[in-house]
């Protein structure tokens, strides 16, 4: 009989983990965030999680921010800019009240050792190269920071909203050595690091002195005492948490529940309607039945995208009807009417016109090799639901797409391998150019260019786009990046998630911002009632 | 010598079948287990509809719903044809798993009861198997050939191997002190033949015991794997798997989840209570 009760208790187990939700309603002090997962450390140099980002956003500043626009380039650390005539030198105007967490003044020193470890290759940062081409980056005086390039770099203001480019403190980073970030951190943001528990909870404490937020928030302190981000990775858990005031705000929302939870009165809900988070399919081009461009069109063309998307995010995505989102700086309405819509009979048709012909199992052939290719993703409710939609489509018009999904602990590995034909991802974005630069430069191959695209052209208008020095000749050339993407079908896009966050009834002020995926940004407005 | 013969009046053994069928749960037990066999078998011909083709204007419909019983899953496809090729699925990678776990642990430890000098070597690695669980197996190998049926069936059979090792041994064991092996020994019949002739046969109730309570926990553990994402990958309809995929929706969609779950205990219950049916049969001393 135990077994049996053992097996049963097992088997219910197995069927529906519940998670430990222990906690209780905080202090009217302490905000409590919640999360999905833990980031492995917190140096904004070693690491390109969106779960370090969002800690180290309240624990550090950059030298500029980013509007909720996803446009405008704000103040930050330093109060204004000056670009020269030949777009090589940035010259920042530091503001003067701003301290560490320990009390000591930053000063244009601090802000050269910290972009400078930035990009310095022993660091081995994995995005040094949104530094921009850096020649030398000097202290004119205390306050004053002149950022030199080798060449004009029209991205770098956005790239130095990222939390990649955080002004860090020497003395603390000399002194912790590797455990910078792990054992604890000094910046200048709202928040102090207090303690870290790994995969539990980070606590942070208020900045005593801090009033140098962002013009985009109406309070340039920070006006709660504590936070602590705790690390709650069931999903209904989060759920049940945010309904019964548990805890107080979190931006990882099952999409199932995001119409329910607009109903929930005790819930509030804001909306970022500029986020820039895209899933999509990339085809390694130079694999056998991917190099096809017909069959690259016919997929686009047999995927049903809005019923997919209706499907797996219950409309908290839209569908990607283009490379990128509409709102973003440098998007090309032309490109984005070059990218195939759903046209099942259309699709067999480029098929049929290409030499597919329907072979006995339903998967088409072509000089005796199956229209057939292996796609690797991670392990994600949503991956395995919209691949599974999309095996539908395609097999629909003969077109086989065997599926594996890996575990993210060894997934991004395999994804950095040659043995797959094609693989779906998300990626956070600020900009068309610097969407493109990153995944279809040739220099970015074998990663994050793992479709192996590999074009001149696309590399001369990229690098354009980055390093002209109007705009106007910016904008012509990465609209001409797009469309030429987007007439040779490196990908299949597929959504553009939403960003809502969620807050209990006690808070107030949460506004979903949603730089580099992190919704709370500085959470600077943020107030608890009760 | 005159030959004598005793006449008592020894009554007739009753059969395997006859002594499970005489406890009514057990009853109830095989003649569900063989529903479910035989479910699983005719899947193709049972099945309503196509279990691979969805139609997403059906997604996560609720039991009842027109022409979906048990209602739809994240895809929109039948439950019912879901459940019958998943548990086709998760039978055979049940049948797989005890069949060559079972069997190349049944030679170790037939191997080890007879020749004493590999009795030690082997045991101890039984041990050290014995010591990791089955689904950090299954998480290492899912590692190294990547997720899907193959790893799962290895993992599972690789912690089957121990178990049924030192069930064997200990059965061979007894086996082993019998007077029969000592005459057929001095027969001067081979090893191998005095195995499979003598020792082999006369173990046969054990591993049968084992094999069928095997089977029962073999499937927990494969569908706890495929919960986990290491197993059955899409499109294949696999009851872990099902209800990893309904556990997102349990507040939406509980029938996604909770009736695979439900298939999952029932299958594994009867497999259970039948394992421990066969060996009260099979064990005489627990017969009166």
């Amino acid at each position: 009989m135990r077994k049996i009760l053992g097996s049963f208790l097992l088997a219910a187990a197995a069927a529906m983990p519940a998670g430990d939700a222990a906690a209780q309603s905080a202090p009217r002090d302490t905000l409590v965030v919640m999360r999905e997962i833990d980031a492995d450390r917190y140096d904004p140099h070693r690491s390109t999680a969106r779960g370090a980002g969002e800690i180290i956003y309240m624990m550090s500043d950059t030298l500029v921010s980013l509007d909720w626009d996803m446009r405008t380039v704000r103040p930050g650390l330093a109060e204004r800019w000056e670009v020269s005539p030949d777009g090589k030198t940035y010259t920042f105007h530091l503001r003067r009240d701003v301290t560490f967490c320990d009390g000591r003044p930053m000063t244009a020193d601090d802000v050269v050792y910290s972009i400078s470890r930035w990009v310095d290759p022993a660091t081995r940062s994995p995005v040094r190269w949104r530094a921009g081409p850096v020649k030398e980056i000097r202290a004119r005086d205390p306050h004053t920071v002149e950022y030199e390039l080798t060449e004009p770099y029209g991205e770098l203001l956005y790239q130095l909203t990222l939390f990649f480019a955080s002004v860090i403190d020497r003395n603390t980073v000399e002194r912790l050595g590797q455990n910078f970030g792990v054992q604890g951190f000094n910046g200048t943001g709202p928040y102090c690091w207090t303690s870290w528990t790994p995969r539990q909870e980070m606590v942070l404490t208020r900045h005593p002195t801090y009033s140098w937020g962002p013009p985009i928030y109406q309070n340039p302190r920070p006006q709660v005492e504590r936070v602590i981000w705790r690390v709650i990775p069931e999903a209904n858990t989060r759920l049940a948490a945010i309904q019964t005031g548990q805890a107080d705000v979190t931006q990882y929302i099952p999409h199932i529940a995001v119409q329910q939870l607009r109903n929930v009165p005790t819930v509030r809900m804001s909306q970022q309607p500029n986020y820039f988070w895209d899933h999509f399919m990339g085809f390694k081009v130079d694999k056998p039945v991917m190099n096809d461009p017909q069959v690259r069109r016919a997929i686009n063309l047999a995927v049903n995208r809005d019923a997919i998307v209706r499907a797996t995010w219950f409309g908290n995505a839209a569908p990607a009807d283009a490379y990128l989102n509409p709102n973003v700086t440098g998007f090309d309405a032309q490109a984005a009417e070059l990218v195939p819509q759903y046209n099942p009979d259309e699709a067999r048709r480029v098929l049929d016109a290409a030499g597919w012909t329907m072979g006995p199992d339903g998967v088409r052939v072509k000089n005796g090799e199956r229209a057939s290719f292996l796609v690797y993703g991670l392990q994600t409710a949503e991956a395995r639901r919209y691949l599974e939609a999309i095996q539908a489509d395609l097999r629909r018009v003969g077109i086989e797409m065997r599926v594996q999904l890996w575990d993210a602990t060894v997934g991004w590995g395999r994804l950095a391998t040659q043995e797959f034909d094609a693989f779906v991802m998300s990626y956070p974005y600020i900009s068309a150019t610097d969407g493109f630069s990153l995944y279809f430069d040739s220099a970015n191959r074998p990663t994050p260019n793992r479709m192996n695209w590999n074009d001149p052209r696309t590399d001369e208008l990229l690098r354009q786009a980055r390093t002209a020095l109007s705009e106007a000749d910016r904008l012509a050339a990465i609209a001409q990046a797009q469309r030429q993407i987007a007439e040779a079908n490196v990908w299949l896009p597929l959504a553009r998630e939403s960003l809502w966050v969620a807050s209990a009834q006690r808070v107030q002020g949460a506004r979903a911002h949603g730089i580099y995926g992190v919704a709370l940004y500085k959470g600077l407005d943020i107030r608890l009632t009760r | 010598m005159s030959a004598t013969t005793t006449d008592i009046a020894v009554p007739r053994r009753p059969g395997v079948l006859k002594l499970i069928l005489r406890d009514p749960g057990a009853a109830v037990a095989a003649a569900f287990a063989l529903a479910i066999v035989l479910a699983a078998v005719f899947a193709p011909w049972l099945a309503p509809t196509d279990p691979f083709d969805n139609d997403l204007s059906k997604a996560m419909q609720p039991p009842g719903s027109e022409g979906l019983p048990l209602g739809g899953d994240t895809q929109g496809r039948d439950m019912i044809t879901r459940l019958l090729f998943g548990l086709r699925v998760t039978l055979l990678m049940g049948v797989a798993a005890v069949a060559a776990g079972g069997s190349v642990g049944a030679m170790l430890g037939f191997v080890a009861a007879f020749y004493k000098r590999l009795d030690g070597i082997i045991m101890r690695l039984m041990d050290v198997l014995l010591s990791f669980p089955a689904i950090l197996f299954g998480l290492a190998i899912a590692a190294i050939f990547g997720p899907g049926l193959f790893s799962v069936v290895l993992a599972l059979s690789i912690a089957t191997v121990p178990l049924m090792a030192r069930i064997v041994r200990g059965a061979a064991l007894v086996v082993m002190q019998q007077d029969y092996i000592e005459a057929a020994r001095a027969q001067g019949m081979s090893d191998a033949r005095l195995i499979r002739r003598h020792l082999a046969p006369n173990c046969l109730s054990p591993i049968f015991v084992f094999a069928t309570l095997r089977f029962g926990q073999v499937i927990l553990l494969g569908s706890a794997l495929s919960f986990l994402g290491l197993g059955a990958q899409p499109p294949i309809a696999e009851l872990g798997a099902m209800a990893s995929e309904g556990r997102n929706f349990l507040f939406f969609a509980p029938h996604i989840a909770v009736i695979p779950s439900v298939v999952i205990f029932a299958v594994v219950l009867a497999f259970n209570v039948l394992g421990d049916a066969l060996r009260d049969a099979l064990d005489p001393r627990l017969r009166v």
